[in-house]
């Protein structure tokens, strides 16, 4: 009958075992005197130039400690952090609908009397004014860094072959037309995952349409039928120059294909190039804008918010918050952030444009950008799904179809924040 | 060993049964090829034609292995999803087979043992995704937003399924051997340990595999309940690899691959407890 | 005599009433807050408005809803039948006379251990890349293209991936019902002359009749709340026609901002699978007894 002692014992064990674990918190806070910062970055990826910056920070300050926190599904942890009422002193998160949605709950202080506000890119602040539901004075985040989304092309391939780089839209056809003709792919597009269909998406809407076009509907002044049809129809001619069937390759396989050769391009973003690179370490990317419009001079950059500071409302201390903004935004840290991450800084000031996004230069240098659409896109209403049903739908009102389905949609899911926007505005007519 | 004790009955092996059983694991060993492969390329050999995937690796070195130990901080995130899942197995299997053998009892005689016992297996339908944000809150307010937080939740979560499972075996040992324990004076609970417990072998094995690959795989509750605390199992350590714009797949499988391994061990000892359990426990009785 | 029942019944209610307790706070407590949840349009964080019922009426005519209820019963319904005709076949094979048991029954347990990254990124390979050109040469029409490319056919990959992942956990409690069935039975049958397949139908079937009741609800709740194999295969794709009620709620509530609305789909998708599983344990529980 030892069971029983096995039985017992384990109970014991288990116990024990349940009263240490019991214990994560105990030896935790060695408080001195310094002030403790905490900072939550979104993008798990930055890690190593995190940690660097942090050691940097702390090292010249003698009464304020810096801990900068890049875990992975950092939104799902920040979300049930925001329940716990745990908050960070500053999160690190991209220009979004979560931002926004933040925002409205009112999470953020406003930041507007820190200097580095106004050291920021207008393109960059203006693109996080349109991203408040309901317009509201003030600045609530510091952008940081951006990336910029286009085409991605081959560059030797293009220089082989002696492409040149398309600037209107029927060049853009044109070349497609010579690269198929020379027995190339002239794009891989990776729509088994769903979000890549975003990336063209955005990069046409912005060259083809407001950039505050959800605003707008949210408003009740236009609708998506109106503005949207163009895009619509030009996405559906990038099929034509992909590799059959795209809906079977997801955004690795694609970018496994573009790093291999199998295609001259990829309508896809700066983020996407260390995942091309790891494959082909010694591959030549450039980029390009998306040549949306007939007229070159009515392209515009699709380039967002990668990275952006938020000072939570109910932090403590907001000096020594201000003190770590401060040092973030300095040139130095910001290069060292750039030299890890690649991209762009949202600063104003000279910093050099890494050689894959050359191609975009005068676009960047001319302040010529605006945000991706789907950043004011509520993210259950799933519109890259929408689209790639779209896709493969082949019947003739395929258009129309899709773009009642968005039309409908969008009441559906931001009815709350319809009337929210419709309420401001009555307000702000009765004021008048 | 065993191999002689039962020599005399290899005379009745089913041969061709077992070879069909042999080439079935195709099935199985194909995708696990896939994956040590891949485990021990490097990412600039990952191409998507056939045989370029299916190629042997340039060279085969420990590299990722290693890299990949690190990355996850291995012991640490190993240690602790083995005590969160061994307390959880044993917690489990104490405290399941007991409500369960209760509740099939009492089910027998009384309405509210039946209620009770459909009012638990119920909470298996509850999807997680609706108790999530409020057990956050729950557990945060009460100091459970730690290791032992997560342990309680499991045992929560387990316990329809691991109910069910020890009430239907129930079914399967007669009640006169109870009975008779009762007349002999032992106490319920004593009769319970002593008799009923042990011929539970076979359930506790299964509970043990089920229990243990629900909590050594999951990735949810760890995450939504202890982040935070500088504490990591090693599936939160493995979201490491995984980024929406990269996936470094290589680091990766090796990864799932030593997380594996453990896990595999356990079960073969627990098989050999499925069979252990029916020769000393039914047989015996 | 009576006086020991009340001691017996004593010793139960000691048991019951924490396990109970324990069971209310952590399951039935956060699910009222749940319930709650689901008559406002709270978002997960920040203030929230109480809305009646709207969610609830939205639920009936939200197209997407509905679609994802389609495919959830399609795709449980098909596997629940396949995972337990598998998992008893080789639960009958595997307590066989065979030899290199443990090895065997340790190799087909491994699908079940893969966690989901590998599951996704394997699968989907051999799907898009092995299987065409196996399509291609030997002209089978519909493995040409990637069936996970295709809306009518990306269900059937999840499936397969499903029910390659739950044979291996079903054949465990089956092997473990299997132990229960007395050597000597077999070996009365055995003298009678009973062919294999009647032996099977008349003395082993009846004897894990209740394991079959417990497989088939274990298998019936866990197809119906597929989320994994979704969520690496195929994201709800192509064209959101793989799109698991578990997955929706999990996208647009814990992802989205849809916390409210997504808590009512998930009281009357748990009313459903509670229902489905209240009728099958009646219905099994009754063919129990007849045999």
């Amino acid at each position: 009958m030892p069971k029983r002692k096995i039985a017992r014992g384990m109970l014991a064990t288990a116990g024990i075992a349940m009263a240490l674990a019991g214990c994560t918190g105990c030896a935790q806070n060695e408080t001195d005197d310094k002030v403790e910062v905490e900072l939550v970055s979104y993008k798990p990826e930055a890690v190593a130039a995190f940690d660097q910056i942090a050691e940097r920070f702390n090292a010249t300050h003698e009464d304020i400690h810096l801990t900068i926190d890049s875990p992975n599904e950092a939104m799902t942890i920040l979300k049930t952090r925001f329940i716990r009422e745990d908050y960070p002193d500053i999160v690190g998160i991209g220009g979004d609908v979560n931002y926004s949605n933040f925002l409205d709950a009112d999470l953020f202080m406003d930041i507007s009397d820190l200097e580095e506000t106004g050291m920021v890119k207008q393109s960059y602040l203006d693109m996080d004014k349109e991203l408040e539901f309901v317009p509201k004075e003030g600045i609530y985040a510091l952008p940081y860094a951006a990336n910029a989304a286009g085409i991605l092309y081959n560059k030797d391939l293009f220089d082989e072959h002696g492409w040149e780089i398309p600037e209107t839209w029927d060049e853009f056809i044109a070349l497609c037309d010579t690269i198929s003709a020379a027995g190339v792919q002239p794009i891989y597009l990776g729509y088994k995952d769903t979000w890549t269909c975003l990336a063209p998406w955005n990069a046409l809407a912005v060259g083809l349409t407001e950039s505050d076009t959800c605003n707008q509907v949210n408003m009740g002044t236009t609708t998506f039928t109106e503005t949207y049809r163009e895009t619509a129809e030009k996405i559906r001619v990038l099929l034509d120059y992909a590799e059959l069937n795209p809906y079977a390759y997801g955004y690795n396989d694609a970018c496994t294909a573009f790093a291999r050769g199998q295609s001259a391009m990829y309508p896809i973003g700066s983020y996407a190039i260390p995942q091309i690179k790891s494959v082909n370490p010694d591959m030549n990317i450039d980029s390009f804008t998306f040549p949306a419009n007939e007229k070159e001079a009515d392209n515009v950059l699709n380039s967002g918010i990668d990275l952006q500071f938020c000072v939570m409302k109910d932090c403590k201390n907001k000096e020594a918050v201000y003190e770590v903004l401060r040092f973030l935004y300095e040139d130095e840290t910001i290069q060292i952030y750039l030299d890890h991450q690649g991209g762009l800084t949202c600063k104003e000031g000279d910093f050099e444009i890494p050689a894959e996004l050359q191609g975009m230069r005068t676009y960047i240098e001319n302040d010529r950008m605006a945000d991706y659409q789907d950043h004011h896109y509520p993210s259950e209403m799933s519109v890259d799904a929408m689209i790639q049903t779209y896709l493969l739908d082949d019947s003739e009102n395929a258009v129309d179809t899709f773009l009642a389905r968005f039309d409908k949609e969008w009441k559906r899911y931001n009815r709350d924040l319809i009337r929210k926007v419709q309420q401001y505005q009555q307000k702000e007519g009765d004021v008048q | 060993m065993k191999m002689k004790r039962k020599g005399k009955k290899a005379k009745k092996t089913n041969w061709i049964l077992t070879i069909i059983l042999m080439l079935g694991t195709v099935t199985v060993f194909f995708p696990l090829y896939m994956a040590i492969i891949i485990a021990f390329k490097q990412p600039s050999e990952m191409t998507n034609d056939v045989a370029g995937a299916l190629a042997f690796p340039a060279k085969w070195s420990f590299d990722n292995f290693r890299q990949a130990m690190e990355v996850t901080d291995f012991w640490h995130s190993l240690g602790n999803s083995i005590l969160i899942t061994v307390i959880t197995i044993v917690l489990a299997i104490l405290i399941h087979s007991i409500a369960g053998y209760v509740i099939a009892r009492g089910m027998a005689k009384k309405k509210s043992f039946r209620f009770a016992y459909l009012y638990i297996v119920s909470g298996m339908f509850v999807p997680f995704s609706i108790l999530m944000m409020p057990l956050v809150k729950q557990t945060a307010q009460m100091g459970l937003g730690n290791r032992a937080g997560v342990i309680l939740l499991y045992l929560v979560f387990y316990m329809p399924m691991n109910v069910l499972l020890y009430a239907g075996y129930m079914k399967n040992i007669p009640v006169a051997l109870e009975e008779a324990a009762d007349i002999d004076g032992a106490s319920s609970w004593k009769t319970f340990w002593k008799i009923i417990f042990p011929m539970l072998m076979p359930m506790h094995a299964t509970v043990a595999i089920l229990t243990a690959l629900g909590t050594w795989n999951d990735v949810m509750t760890p995450l939504v309940i202890m982040s935070g605390t500088g504490q990591n199992t090693l599936p939160l350590a493995q979201l490491n690899f995984q980024t929406q714009f990269g996936t470094n797949y290589n680091l990766a499988f090796a990864s799932y691959i030593l997380a594996l391994i453990p896990i595999l061990i356990f079960y073969i000892i627990c098989q050999k407890q499925i069979l252990d359990g029916v020769a000393n426990g039914a047989v015996k009785g | 005599m009576k006086k020991k029942m009340t001691n017996r019944d004593k010793t139960f209610l000691a048991v019951l009433i924490p396990v109970l307790i324990l069971f209310f706070a952590f399951n039935t407590l956060p699910m009222i807050k749940g319930v709650i949840y689901s008559f406002t349009n709270y978002r997960g964080y920040g203030s929230y408005d109480y809305v009646g019922f709207r969610n609830y009426l939205d639920l009936f005519t939200d197209a997407r809803v509905g679609k994802s209820y389609l495919f959830t019963f399609k795709y449980a319904l098909a596997g629940t039948i396949l995972v337990n005709v598998f998992s008893l076949i080789m639960a009958l094979g595997l307590n066989s006379r065979i030899r290199f048991k443990s090895a065997l029954r340790g190799i087909y347990f491994v699908p079940n251990i893969l966690g989901g990254l590998v599951i996704g990124y394997i699968f989907s390979f051999i799907f898009t890349y092995i299987l065409p050109v196996v399509g291609n040469t030997f002209h089978i029409g519909f493995l040409q293209n990637s069936i996970l490319a295709s809306e009518k056919n990306a269900w059937i990959g999840v499936l397969i991936v499903g029910v390659w992942q739950a044979v291996a956990m079903n054949t465990i409690i089956y092997i473990s019902g299997l132990q229960t069935v007395p050597k000597e039975v077999y070996e009365a049958s055995m003298l009678d002359g009973a062919s294999k397949w009647k032996e099977f139908w008349k003395v082993t079937f009846p004897l894990v009749m209740p394991f079959v009741t417990i497989n088939l609800v274990l298998s019936t709740k866990n197809f119906l709340m597929v989320f994994d194999q979704i969520m690496s295969l195929t994201k709800g794709g192509p064209a959101q026609s793989t799109e698991s009620i578990s997955y929706l709620i999990y996208k647009n509530g814990m992802d989205g901002g849809q916390f409210g609305f997504q808590s009512a789909n998930a009281v009357i998708f748990f009313l459903v699978i509670v229902a489905i599983s209240v009728f099958q344990m009646t219905v099994m529980n009754k063919k129990e007894e007849q045999l």
